[in-house]
């Protein structure tokens, strides 16, 4: 296994991570390092997506030498087994996202009609504004009666049958980008003769149709494959992540500026330390509140301990960092160091991002690892089924438990590496725009006169095959240094947290111009918009841009990047940005490259096509490099 | 006389070798059988060095040394095949062969062949009773990407040295080019988490 030096770590380039990386080399705790250390060398075939597992005749695997077999059984090209392997990644990290946002949207449903009172509508103005915004009359209406009518357009977006566009893209969407991908489904039926489609029909539907297409004997084309990828991102990104974001903001309030600590430094040494991991902030709200209630807090006294400290991971982390102002224990690979420090009472957990490995690890420490969704079961967790209608009395069974455990706690073992930064966070596009006077001219103007070159949007994961955040911090602060805005969600929003990206001296890393306005507005250079879902946040904010300039998003100086991910929602989201008329860069490379067309279509054709492709870079100056001269193309373009 | 060659930039690391060798070398011949059974022996290993693979068995060198220092005679040479080849019965488990192993390439485990009911030596066998019948070894057969080669040297060096020069001195093309961005981009990953920033 690897060995620290000079301080120095290939792992991870946080402080805390080191630390902790030295007691598990010295326990020899198992870590998501070491298992990949394990699995290497890891498949080729994999790697370039040329494995088909879709049918029994199979696997078959290209030969991307040439030399050996270049089809499948049924003769299907590399091509087509590289473009249905990446439609299905697309199907699987879409429907993550909009599942989440169809509980959001059922719970919303029972707070209207009254059959869940433990949840409110916590924000009636956001109520009213998604409510304006779906064209769902107001006036004279009572709460409950509007919440109901947005929650059943929701709703029905999930399992809309019709031809016609989900409402929520259509109401959402800037209208040059809508009309540019209604064209484009017209343009490509006459000179094609085929029907292709991207506008969304239906959340579930998107998903299904990939289910289908992928099956044995449909979809052999991959421009028709790679096309139906993108519509299916794009109803994750105006459909149900967006649906997520808005309506967890009717029940938990939409997040506000608030300054907040990040990094393992955040677990208290006297408290009963609860650490919350997932996505989904239904349950992780009601364990923050309950935390905070005076029966939980003398319970915790009794049992020796200062009070509850409930702290996040992860993006679940992320909702109650943005709503409730907890602390921020880490990102993705923080979750097993978080359990090595022997502070941790109770991990829970909902969905999404959640390593299996936690449990074992669990095991070596008095702390209880909580799984609560009927979707992610774990073997060897404690399970305590989370259901909605019961939220207060789950959510204080949960912290009760991490009370309970408490006493267990093997003090000589507790190690809490001292290290946390200050952040800034909760820039959701309403406080943005609160920030900028209501309008998004204030920004547009800075854009205009090139004070800021653009906007960079960073999203995604931590990837084991890159040193922890290394890429994540270096490619922020390349950007800024440049009088690029970043603005981002996920777990680099929790890198750049952690590295102090997000706090006011970090203005002295921006370029003047972006230095200057962020002094004058009192801001960070880097803004936290949320979590993985909430990267609609950051569709909405381009389409506010888009539709004020009345021009295209793909005509805005904005370049995204997802420099560290890891799954399958990454996929969904780079797609639905690619969608939208933003170009992404990527690192490390999706598995396409034994596919030359599909590599063509998503890195070259797509800019023709959709105004926004991919692309991939390893070293992050380059990557900002490359970010930077797109920037300057589209400005250049618009004659600013 | 035939050799296995390995042509490790065409190794894919899919350990297709690996299964084919265990399913092989296993008395039930088949999977299912291999699967979960602790005597099951896999004679080739794919290992990762760095971005790189390469699929190590016995490369039955001549002389071969752990032949030479093997002092119960359980190896021996197949002077048809040229197959450096073990004899569990005989085996003692001294090691003597694995430590002048040049290439690791030996290991020890209760195998199937294993008479005794204890650990004996064990190591590729080229698939003797194969490729006497005019066949190839497990391994070269299950091979999808052309990593590993069964065939004279002098016919595999001809071909090989004669597609190298098409690329040096007519700049035909090499390797595929997104094949050589891949193992580029490869390369540069793994640079850069060993060698840090």
């Amino acid at each position: 296994m690897d060995v620290t030096q000079k301080g120095h770590d290939k792992r991870s380039a946080d402080p805390a991570a080191v630390e902790m990386l030295r007691i598990a080399d010295r326990e020899g705790y198992s870590t998501i390092w070491e298992r990949h250390e394990k699995q290497q060398p890891q498949c080729g075939y994999g790697q370039l997506g040329t494995c088909c597992r879709i049918c029994s005749m199979g696997p078959c695997r290209i030969d991307p030498f040439g030399e050996g077999p270049t089809r499948g059984v049924c003769g299907a090209t590399a091509d087509t087994i590289v473009a249905r392997n990446l439609a299905r990644m697309a199907a699987v990290g879409s429907s993550s996202h909009s599942d989440h946002g169809r509980k959001a949207a059922l719970l919303l449903k029972e707070v209207a009609d009254g059959t869940n009172t433990d949840y409110h509508i916590t924000d009636p103005e956001k109520l009213l504004a998604v409510a304006a915004k779906l064209g769902i009359p107001t006036s004279g209406r009572s709460l409950p009666e509007i919440a109901g009518d947005v929650a059943d357009t929701a709703i029905n977006c999930f399992g809309h049958q019709g031809e016609t566009p989900i409402v929520f893209a259509e109401k959402y969407m800037p209208k040059k980008r809508f009309q540019r991908l209604k064209e484009l489904e017209e343009t490509l039926y006459k000179a094609t003769g085929a029907k292709t489609g991207f506008l969304p029909r239906g959340i579930d539907r998107e998903a299904v149709d990939i289910l289908h297409r992928t099956h044995f004997g449909c979809d052999h084309d991959p421009l028709s494959l790679v096309a139906q990828s993108v519509r299916c991102s794009l109803s994750d990104g105006w459909g149900g992540s967006l649906i997520a974001t808005e309506m967890q903001d009717i029940l938990l309030g939409t997040p506000t500026i608030k300054t907040v600590k990040a990094n393992l430094g955040v677990l208290e040494a006297e408290s009963v330390n609860v650490v919350v991991h997932g996505h989904e902030p239904i349950l992780s709200a009601k364990v923050v509140e309950m935390a905070q209630s005076e029966a939980c807090l003398k319970a915790a006294q009794a049992v020796g301990a200062k009070r509850v400290n409930v702290v996040g991971l992860c993006c679940t982390g992320n909702e109650v960092l943005l709503r409730q102002g907890v602390g921020m224990a880490g990102n993705e690979s923080h979750s097993e160091l978080a359990i090595m420090t022997g502070a941790v009472d109770a991990m829970v957990v909902d969905v999404q991002c959640i390593f299996p490995a936690l449990a074992d690890l669990a095991s070596c420490f008095h702390t209880k690892f909580i799984t609560t969704s009927e979707q992610a079961k774990i073997p060897g967790s404690m399970h305590i089924q989370f259901e909605e209608h019961h939220a207060d009395a789950i959510a204080t069974r949960i912290v009760t438990t991490a009370i309970e455990a408490f006493p267990n706690r093997n003090k000589g073992r507790v190690y809490i590496p001292q290290h946390t930064a200050t952040a800034i966070v909760g820039f959701t596009v309403e406080e943005i725009l609160k920030a900028l006077g209501g309008t998004p001219q204030p920004l547009i103007d800075l854009i205009v006169n090139g004070t800021i070159k653009g906007v960079a949007g960073i999203v995604g994961c931590n990837n084991v095959k890159v040193q922890q955040d290394f890429f994540h911090k270096e490619l922020t602060k390349e950007l800024i240094k440049r009088d690029i805005l970043v603005i981002g969600t996920g777990c680099w929003a929790i890198a750049a947290a952690k590295d102090g990206l997000m706090d006011l001296p970090a203005q002295e890393l921006a370029g003047p111009g972006l230095k200057a306005v962020c002094k004058q507005l009192g801001i960070p250079p880097v803004l936290h918009m949320g979590s993985c879902v909430d990267c609609s946040r950051m569709l909405v904010l381009a389409g506010a841009l888009a539709d004020h300039l009345n021009v295209d998003v793909s005509d805005l100086p904005l370049v995204g990047s997802a420099p560290e991910w890891t799954t399958e929602k990454a996929v969904a989201i780079g797609t639905y940005f690619v969608g939208s008329g933003i170009p992404v860069h990527l690192w490390p490379v999706p598995p396409i490259l034994g596919g030359p067309e599909v590599t063509k279509i998503l890195t070259q054709d797509a800019k023709q096509v959709l105004g926004g492709w991919f692309f991939v870079e390893e070293d992050p100056v380059a990557a900002a490099d490359q970010m930077e001269a797109i920037i300057q193309e589209r400005r250049a373009a618009l004659g600013i | 006389m035939k050799r296995i060659f390995v042509d490790y930039k065409k190794c894919l690391a899919c350990k297709a070798c690996e299964t084919a060798c265990a399913i092989e070398h296993h008395p039930g011949h088949s999977l299912l059988a291999a699967l979960g059974d602790r005597k099951t022996q896999v004679n080739v290993r794919v290992l990762g060095i760095e971005h790189e693979a390469f699929p190590l068995s016995c490369r039955h060198c001549e002389p071969a040394e752990c032949l030479n220092a093997c002092p119960s005679g359980a190896i021996t040479r197949d002077p048809e095949t040229g197959a450096v080849l073990l004899n569990p019965a005989l085996c003692k488990a001294c090691a003597m062969c694995a430590m002048v192993c040049p290439f690791d390439a030996i290991s020890f485990k209760h195998t199937h062949r294993a008479p005794f009911d204890r650990d004996v030596a064990y190591k590729c066998d080229l698939c003797n009773e194969r490729i006497k019948e005019g066949g190839t070894p497990a391994c070269v057969e299950a091979c999808h990407s052309g990593a590993l080669i069964y065939a004279e040297y002098d016919a595999t060096r001809s071909s090989r040295a004669a597609k190298s020069l098409r690329t040096y001195l007519l700049g035909a093309e090499g390797m595929p080019p997104l094949l050589e961005l891949f193992r580029e981009l490869r390369r540069k990953e793994f640079a850069r988490r060993s060698g840090g920033v």
